[in-house]
């Protein structure tokens, strides 16, 4: 038998295709992949031995209490820990990746640390009799704060500036029947969230704002009001103005406003956040005691606000950034620098802050990396001391910021946060709640050195509850709404606090999907005439910076929506006017 | 290994989401990055590029103020239980459905990146790895070890924690357990919800809170026309929010949702 060329050819196309209806093809394409599993470009996570370690967050006052889980000493995921009495083991977007901070991209490694304490010490020298050493402190009544007012006072015209907080005064979410907040994000980062949450079943939610917020969205009812006009709205409610005038300033029907002044009056104890014109009643704002403190401490500079001090005096400032705060207009701080030279220190681990103004900027150790004090939250109506515990190592090149403010003014550096535990627990009042266990115990019968250990450990001293707490007033411990300023600019600035400097991966909020508005974007109308994703630059009165345009239809014409970074703070607050113009 | 002779119970792992209480912090979307390895977004990643395994969308009932409303609505894999589509159409086997739990799983190594799975999905829950998963310097120290990263080219999507899932079959055995029950275990965002509006449970176990909540009359699930039944449900007292549920895909037409 001859096989001819054709036949060849044809038994391998046969066989070709024929074996495409054979198992053993596909097999081996499902296979084919495996090697990809080993690709060089992934990163091979870390093993070991997996246990749970405490701390606080301390990215914002509220510093829920945190569970890491480890691999050996590093944290590869965070959660709230169960059982706290404030934060209820609830935890926040940024909180769950602030094991990220230490890694992010633009973190300050280097900085000129000699240099920087050459020229304190030169500005220190040449300041003259009406001229300040300003300390600006982004976090007040932290046990660091006590550091810089101490030394603040040991320095000739030494000044401890903080943005206008007071720490004294404490909202009591429990107490509320009805909240009236004017724009407070009550239920998107206010306070402490797990309170918050926790509370809620328990009062009527009534938010005031022209967009509709997270919180809005929550509340039991939303007025959706103009811009800038809150003080209006709690002047018709209060019955200083008409309902008609309030009405026909806020926009919305006389009736509303009416029905409004009605329910406050009658589904009391009322708390009203975002206005001091409107009185809240029945202790739901209460005075709060202070942390114990040395005693030897109380000989420190009493605390100033940036603008008691007269423009252009300012000869030396040191910025502690290192824990995020209110951040204060860079425009508003310039002119207070006198003219000649000035000294401008930021101590920061982002220079996204006053790192971009400042002359020399130190790097800080992040959360988690260095232990601090957090001070009590809004909404936490009991003092209390709780540690953020260092779970990875602080790079060497980072400066104290209590050191570097310490050592500029001669002041002996101790174990501050030590010395003060000590002090908490001579006061011998409160209680010790340890997270490992849920457990709390009387600080009396906890002895100094166990409490020390157990703060370390992951644990939280809560004072006594003071029933004979004064009610107070909210003047400054809530940022309240300007006025629309008068200008030819077409939109009305709202700002969203929506990001601070955070993990990459909060990426997956903004860029990844359209949850949250991102860094150096704009919110408008879809009939601003601009498309979505547009570049644009947004322009205020005192400048202007370049953005992202992100259309909303949730957003009201003549209204832009702001994500709220440093650069856009330098800009403009809420209220403000301005233009959204192609780049 | 469980010897063929064994009863084994299966489980049918589900969720409830109420979406009366989510307030759209996006800390679900967070904490499951962080616990399966899911890398920040690639400089060019988009909404439509993006790697999120659960992503929360922002709807609105349409009507405008003072009628207006809005909800967050958190959607992840729905863990279909009939017909799954993507197992149907993937050419490399690369997607099975674990009859002992009910779990809908990927397998990036078999996935050859076509995508038909993304195409057949009615839910839009599955996501195709655009870019070489990087992380920034040192940040890959914080990588969780109970789940391996995917590399490019592939799809992935929500598997209900399967690391957290073994994690827990482990302990149990290690506890002297049966391997023949269900374990108990909580996925990522579960444990993160601040505000508690999403609950995971064995579906089957009628005496388990996640069973009783999906029994309940305000439940609903996404798209039930086709069919599919998912295993996760949905809660909600407006109606407005459960007519959304038929619609194909959460927020309309449009670009898929907004901001607050």
């Amino acid at each position: 038998m001859k096989t001819t060329r054709r036949e060849i050819m044809l038994f391998a196309g046969g066989s070709a295709v024929g074996v495409l209806f054979t198992p053993a093809p596909w097999r081996l394409l499902t296979d084919t992949a495996l090697w990809s599993e080993n690709w060089p470009g992934i990163p091979a996570p870390a093993r070991g031995e997996i246990r749970a370690r405490y701390t606080n967050c301390s990215l914002c006052t509220a510093g829920c209490a945190v569970r890491a889980r480890c691999v050996g000493d590093q944290p590869v995921a965070l959660s709230g820990a169960g059982g706290h009495p404030l934060s209820h083991g609830a935890l926040c977007a940024f909180g769950l990746a602030g094991h990220h901070l230490p890694y992010i991209p633009s973190r300050v490694k280097q900085g000129p640390v000699k240099e920087a304490a050459a020229a304190v010490a030169d500005g220190i020298a040449k300041c003259g009799p009406a001229e300040y050493v300003v300390t600006l402190d982004l976090r007040p009544a932290r046990t660091a704060s006590w550091t810089y007012r101490r030394a603040m006072a040991a320095v000739k015209n030494g000044r401890y500036v903080t943005p206008a907080v007071d720490s004294s005064v404490a909202v009591d979410l429990s107490k509320a029947r009805t909240v009236l907040s004017f724009g407070v994000p009550v239920l998107d980062g206010w306070g402490t969230p797990g309170n918050a949450i926790a509370a809620r079943p328990g009062f009527r939610l009534i938010q005031a704002e022209p967009i509709e917020s997270r919180t809005a969205s929550m509340a039991d009812q939303w007025l959706r009001i103009r811009p800038g006009s809150e003080d209006t709205l709690a002047q018709g409610l209060a019955g200083q103005i008409a309902h008609a005038a309030a009405a026909e300033g806020t926009g919305l029907a006389e009736r509303e406003i009416a029905a409004l002044a009605a329910q406050l009056e009658q589904n009391g104890p009322v708390l009203v956040l975002g206005s001091s014109r409107l009185e809240s009643t029945g202790r739901t704002i209460v005075s709060r005691r202070e942390t114990p403190v040395p005693a030897e401490w109380q000989k420190a500079a009493p605390v100033t606000d940036l603008a008691s001090l007269p423009d252009g005096s300012v000869r030396v400032l040191i910025i502690d950034e290192s824990a995020p705060g209110e951040y204060l207009p860079w425009k508003a701080i310039e002119k207070k620098l006198v003219a000649d030279n000035p000294v401008v220190v930021a101590l920061a681990w982002s220079r996204e802050g006053y790192g971009r103004h400042a002359q020399h900027v130190l790097p800080v150790g992040v959360y988690p990396e260095v232990a601090g004090d957090i001070p009590p939250a809004i909404d936490s109506v009991a003092a209390t001391f709780r540690l953020s515990v260092p779970l990875v190592p602080v790079p060497e090149a980072c400066v104290k910021p209590e050191e570097f403010v310490a050592a500029a003014a001669g002041l002996p550096v101790t174990d501050t946060l030590r010395e003060r535990a000590d002090a908490i627990h001579k006061a011998a009042r409160g209680t010790l709640f340890t997270y490992a266990d849920t457990k709390s115990v009387e600080l009396k019968d906890v002895k100094a050195d166990d409490f020390w250990k157990a703060l370390n450990a992951g644990g939280c001293w809560i004072d006594a509850p003071d029933d004979k707490a004064p009610a107070a007033r909210l003047t400054t411990a809530v940022a309240e709404l300007r006025p629309v300023e008068e200008s030819d600019l077409p939109l009305v600035v709202v700002l969203s606090h929506e990001l601070t400097p955070g993990s990459p991966i909060l990426s997956k909020l903004y860029q990844e999907s359209n949850l949250r508005l991102g860094p150096n974007c704009v919110a408008l109308h879809p009939s601003c005439g601009l498309e979505d994703g547009a570049k644009a630059v947004f322009e205020t009165l005192l400048g202007k910076c370049p953005v992202a345009v992100t259309l909303d239809a949730g957003i009201p014409p003549g209204l832009v929506q702001v994500s709220a970074s440093p650069a856009v703070l330098d800009l403009c607050a809420s209220g403000a006017r301005a233009k959204v113009g192609r780049a | 290994m469980i010897s063929a002779n064994k009863q084994i119970r299966a489980a049918r792992y589900g969720m409830t989401i109420d979406v009366d209480r989510c307030n759209g912090c996006g800390a679900c979307m967070v904490a499951c990055s962080v616990e399966n390895n899911v890398p920040p977004a690639h400089e060019g990643a988009t909404d439509r590029k993006g790697l999120t395994w659960i992503r929360v969308y922002k709807v609105d009932n349409g009507e405008e103020y003072p009628n207006r409303r809005t909800a967050f609505v958190p959607v992840m894999c729905q863990h279909c239980g009939n017909e799954t589509p993507c197992v149907h159409v993937c050419p490399q086997q690369a997607v099975d459905v674990d009859p002992s739990t009910g779990v809908v799983g990927e397998m990036p190594q078999r996935c050859l990146g076509c995508r038909y799975c993304m195409a057949a999905c009615p839910y839009h829950a599955r996501y195709f790895n655009w870019w070489d998963p990087a992380w920034p310097a040192g940040m890959e120290k914080t990588l969780n070890p109970g789940v391996t990263p995917r590399m490019r080219g592939v799809v992935e999507k929500c598997n209900l924690c399967h690391g957290r899932w073994h994690a827990a079959k482990e302990q149990a055995a290690a506890a002297g357990k049966p391997d023949t029950e269900p374990v108990s275990y909580v996925p990522a965002c579960v444990e993160a919800c601040p505000t508690g509006a999403i609950h995971f449970g064995d579906l089957n176990d009628a005496s388990s809170a996640t069973a009783k909540e999906a029994a309940e009359p305000d439940s609903f699930r996404l798209l039930e026309k086709l069919n599919t039944q998912p295993k996760i449900y949905y809660r909600s007292k407006k109606d407005w929010v459960r007519g959304i549920a038929a619609a194909p895909r959460p927020g309309g037409a449009g670009k898929e949702n907004s901001r607050g």
